[in-house]
């Protein structure tokens, strides 16, 4: 059953990818000429959507928050959070076509506060804070089932499996460094990495380019055994509820009431987020543990420096990825975008742009320059990112029963099914 | 028990077969969807072999209309097949969506039958200190070789790409400015011709390079540009009147419409009186008769070659037109917010036109021109690649361009003889900038404001002075080591300029205030509220300063230690610009005209 099923399912995700790329590659043919009196028609640019229709999204991302929030919460309801997922896939994803999203808001934050011309829409401000607080009280509700994103991927895992913690661990990495490109990139105004490469939207929008769409198969159909590698792995707003979610005030719990080591729940969660039960025992010699620490403390500040220096020896590949910057290269180097036969459209658009080739080459040589700086912070950050992870694997905490890893526990509320105990009566 | 396990049994049934006939229905839409793709990827609306025969057959039969009836027949099957087959795939791609949909639900409901819930089949994990050592391990390896992989990278790739787009933007200016000296050189060998004819004062400016002579007689006999010569705020004009009424007619010589809005401010050469206005759909330049008041001619500013095709969003305080233009007594030159820059000759007609690149600026460019032998400056701070640029006030080509790290500043340059050279002074967040206007070098600068500056510097014996609300006034000893001679906070503003003498410094709020100060020491003599806002900026003319307020009242007092009103006359309609003072004669735009004010 499982393979038909999965056969059916790449056949959709390949037709699909299919019919997009192909239409968007056809729709270009010229207009039919006309000999006399017909007047084209005036291009219309749709209005932007209505402001109370932005405040009705917020509105309903509030109530979805605290409906799921109660739902995990309170009700203990798995369920509860499946048709929250089913809603949010719905709503925010084919209503809303997954715009504004949390997970992109914080590139909209970024530009506001490097670029004083971009004004930041109320809506994409209040989508990046009103998750973040949630999360602050009551864990990371908003990935359990109200990311458009998250809950697709959710649905999809159907037969999870197990993945090596290290290697967890080592992948929990990537969604940090992606953060860090996204800040960088936006900070620069040179693109919004995230929505661009959002292997979701595709379907939500049922437009997307053909190597998107197989993205976004991709991710699904290794959905069905690691679940939700897109959250865990990539997702640069996930990295922030990571750590907003480690000081929340009222996480959730594996049991209603105190733990009776029972182990029916120890594989029950798809993300490896269930701390075990770890006995003193266990413990690392203490002067091993210290000895570690003073290595580390001296390590940290070389990580730190040598992320910075290595990213900013980088810093010119980082920019290759502004269009001004590649734009200025290709007329620089004579090389047209490698297209011989025909002149670049690239290079025909700045032509007719009627900005002078120094002007170019001035912007360009600002924006390496701001690249520069932007990738000894990048690199710094990805240098406290490894050394603090290091950190954090040399403290040994102590466990006497499961709960959850309230930094990377989704709040999906599986592991509920499988706790045998019952809520204490009041 | 039974009942309840027929029950499930029964259902997970249904269900079962529910996920056959969607599997089914989605598998032959896959095929279908197929299909449709390879057939709309081969055919080819406008270039089908049918019509291809018949357009063959027109072209040697043009006048034949039965064909050509016969061609758009074909034409429209062909369109409507390929906009037919876009439909079906589309909608077959909703279908698929929906028969997928079924399945999944299927498939959780044959899941929601099974008595107990399947548990992820976990291999028991190694314990917690080996799984901690393994992750340090792995997170170092990873780490190594990500360091390793970006250094290989940037070590094969590193081309100094920052330092080679300053090389080639430099050389690309020196190539501009070879051009630009060419069309010099040129100009001087007719004028050699011309010379004999007796006219060669411009011969004259070209060859003396070096000779300080700035601002020229001819400037300071004109207001070629916003805020007098050199946009320092001093007019150098006698028998200004000091009282007139709008309302009764008193001393207003003429009053013209002005046809397009702007907030840019008259320029007068001659008999002629220069403004600008645009609307974002037009831009357009004109030209008064000093005497009149007539319009003398209109010059419509489109169709340069980089023009947007939509005018850039701009706010209502801002508008398309607010550089004011500025003029040399051949030309006349204009900027917009589009970035679209003219070169008129007196009459009206083009010499040069190019659009500099659409500033990025979310209030819109608002910068006045000013002019310095044959070099149009421009103060271009925008959000990408700030810049100053001279451009050649013959050919409009790139003299120089300097690049400036700054943020967007809607102040106008001022240019002034120090007594052993002329310097561009620009201002915009976080400082003060001296550039050679020969060659655009940056002479100096100093870190002294912050905000969105919108008023621009004043000059007077040696000492800069810069202000902007919500920073602070300061006072810059010029020099290659410019220092603050002192600061102040007190009276600041946001929109008009100071202006100062060597005895005095007079700063205008934008909500009215004027403040008088010692120059060299920051000493205030006197503050005066007027209690109407002004945008305008004050001119000093002869011994006394000119004010004009939002409402279109004129205070007029003395540039003097002690405050002494000299009248205020009403023109009776509300205004931001700032008056030029010429002949004898003030030109004020006020509302939607021009106003000649004089005995």
């Amino acid at each position: 059953m499982c393979k038909i099923k999965n056969i059916l399912l790449f056949f959709f995700f390949v037709i699909i990818s299919l019919q997009v790329f192909d239409l968007s590659a056809k729709n270009r043919f010229p207009k039919p000429e006309f000999e006399s009196g017909h007047v084209q028609p005036e291009t219309i640019t749709p209005a932007p959507r209505a402001m109370i229709l932005e405040y009705i999204d917020v509105f309903v991302l509030i109530v979805a928050l605290s409906l799921i929030s109660w739902l995990i919460l309170k009700k203990r309801s798995r369920k509860g959070v499946f048709w929250m997922s089913v809603f949010t896939i719905l709503y925010f994803g084919f209503y809303k076509q997954g715009c504004v999203c949390a997970v992109g808001s914080v590139q909209n934050v970024t530009l506001a506060l490097f670029n004083e011309s971009y004004n930041i829409p109320i809506t994409a401000l209040l989508f990046f804070v009103i998750p973040l607080l949630y999360t602050l009280f009551f864990g990371r509700t908003f990935c359990a089932g109200v990311c458009p994103l998250g809950a697709i991927q959710d649905i999809f895992a159907f037969r999870p499996m197990p993945i090596k913690a290290w290697l967890e661990k080592v992948l929990g990495i990537i969604p940090f460094i992606y953060l860090g490109l996204a800040i960088l990139y936006a900070a620069t105004g040179t693109d919004f990495i995230i929505c661009r490469y959002d292997p979701f939207i595709g379907f939500y929008r049922l437009d997307a380019t053909f190597m998107m769409f197989m993205l976004g198969a991709i991710f699904l159909l290794i959905g069905v055994f690691i679940a939700r590698p897109y959250c865990r792995f990539l997702c640069p707003y996930g990295a922030l509820l990571n750590i907003v979610s480690r000081f929340s005030f009222k996480h959730m719990t594996i049991t209603p009431a105190n733990c009776i080591n029972c182990k029916l729940c120890e594989s029950s969660c798809p993300f490896g987020a269930i701390n075990m039960p770890a006995p003193v025992k266990e413990k690392e010699k203490t002067e091993v543990i210290v000895k570690r620490y003073v290595l580390l403390s001296v390590i940290v500040p070389v990580l730190i420096f040598a992320g910075g220096f290595i990213a900013s020896n980088f810093h010119e590949n980082l920019a290759m990825v502004n269009h001004k910057v590649k734009l200025a290269t290709e007329v620089m180097n004579n090389t047209n975008f490698g297209l011989k036969d025909k002149e670049a459209i690239e290079i025909t658009a700045f032509k007719s742009s009627g900005q002078t080739i120094e002007q170019l080459y001035s912007e360009a040589a600002v924006i390496i320059d701001e690249f520069y700086i932007g990738s000894w912070i990048l690199g710094c950050f990805i240098g406290l990112v490894f050394g603090l992870t290091l950190v954090s694997l040399t403290v040994f905490k102590y466990h006497s029963d499961y709960s959850p890893n309230k930094a990377t526990c989704h709040s999906c509320a599986r592991c509920m099914d499988y706790c045998p105990v019952l809520p204490e009566k009041k | 028990m039974i009942k309840e396990k027929e029950h499930n049994s029964s259902k997970a049934h249904f269900w079962k077969s529910v996920l056959i006939i969607a599997g089914v229905f989605s598998f032959a839409l896959c095929i279908l969807i197929i299909g449709n793709y390879f057939q709309i990827n081969k055919a080819d609306p406008v270039n089908t072999k049918v019509i291809n025969t018949l357009v063959d057959r027109l072209n040697q039969n043009p006048g034949d209309q039965a064909l050509i009836n016969e061609i758009r027949e074909f034409d429209l099957l062909a369109r409507k097949a390929y906009f037919t087959n876009q439909w079906q795939i589309r909608f077959g791609g909703y279908l698929l969506l929906f028969g997928v949909i079924v399945m999944l639900i299927s498939v959780l409901m044959m899941d929601s039958t099974k008595k107990k819930v399947q548990a992820i089949t976990f291999v028991k994990d190694d314990k917690l200190p080996t799984t901690q050592r393994n992750s340090r391990k792995w997170i170092t390896i990873g780490g190594i070789a990500l360091a390793v992989i970006t250094l290989i990278f940037a070590f094969l790739s590193h081309n100094e790409l920052g330092n080679k787009f300053s090389q080639k933007e430099s050389s690309e200016s020196k190539l501009n400015k070879n051009d630009s000296l060419m069309v010099d050189s040129n100009n001087i060998q007719n004028s050699d011709t011309l010379k004999i004819n007796s006219d060669s004062s411009n011969l004259d400016t070209v060859i003396t390079v070096g000779l300080i002579e700035f601002p020229t007689a001819a400037m300071m006999s004109n207001f070629p540009s916003f805020r007098g010569p050199g946009g320092n705020g001093i007019a150098y004009q006698k028998n200004i009147p000091t009282s007139w009424d709008g309302a009764s007619g008193k001393n207003i010589k003429w009053k013209t419409a002005i046809p397009l809005p702007g907030y840019n401010s008259p320029v007068v050469w001659g008999d002629k009186v220069f403004l600008t206005g645009a609307n974002g759909t037009k831009q357009e330049v004109y030209c008064f008769s000093k005497s009149s008041g007539k319009i003398l001619w209109t010059a419509d500013v489109s169709g340069i070659q980089g023009s947007p095709s939509t005018a850039p969003k701009v706010t209502d305080d801002t508008g398309y037109s607010a550089p004011t233009v500025t003029t040399d007594g051949e030309k006349v030159y204009a900027v917009f917010a589009t970035g679209d820059i003219i070169a008129l000759d007196m009459t009206g007609n083009k010499v040069w036109a190019r659009n500099i690149g659409i500033p990025v600026n979310h209030y819109g460019h608002s910068s006045s021109l000013l002019l310095y032998e044959n070099k149009l400056i421009v103060q271009y701070d925008q959000n990408n690649g700030a810049k100053v640029m001279a451009l050649s006030t013959q050919s409009g080509k790139t003299i120089w361009s300097t690049l400036r790290k700054v943020k967007i500043s809607w102040a106008s340059p001022v240019i002034v003889n120090t007594g052993s050279r002329v310097e561009i002074l620009l201002i915009a967040e976080p400082y003060v900038a001296s550039y050679d206007p020969a060659t655009g070098k940056e002479l100096w600068k100093i870190d002294c404001t912050s905000g969105e500056v919108g008023p621009s510097v004043a000059y007077a014996n040696g000492i800069v002075f810069a202000l902007n609300e919500y920073a602070k006034l300061a006072a810059i000893q010029i020099g290659d080591q410019p220092k603050i001679l002192w600061e102040n906070n007190d009276y600041l503003s946001d929109v008009p300029s100071p202006v100062a003498t060597d005895k005095y410094l007079f700063v205008v709020t934008s909500y009215g205030e004027v403040a008088c100060y010692n120059p060299k020491t920051g000493d205030k003599y006197w503050n005066h509220d007027f209690g109407t806002g002004t945008y305008s900026s004050p001119m000093l003319v002869g011994e006394k300063i000119y004010l004009m307020d939002k409402k279109g009242t004129m205070h007029i007092f003395k540039a003097d230690k002690t405050f002494s009103s000299v009248g205020d006359p009403k023109l009776g309609e509300n205004t931001v610009s700032t008056p030029a003072f010429a002949d004898g004669k003030i030109f004020v735009r006020a509302g939607n005209n021009l106003y000649c004010i004089g005995k």
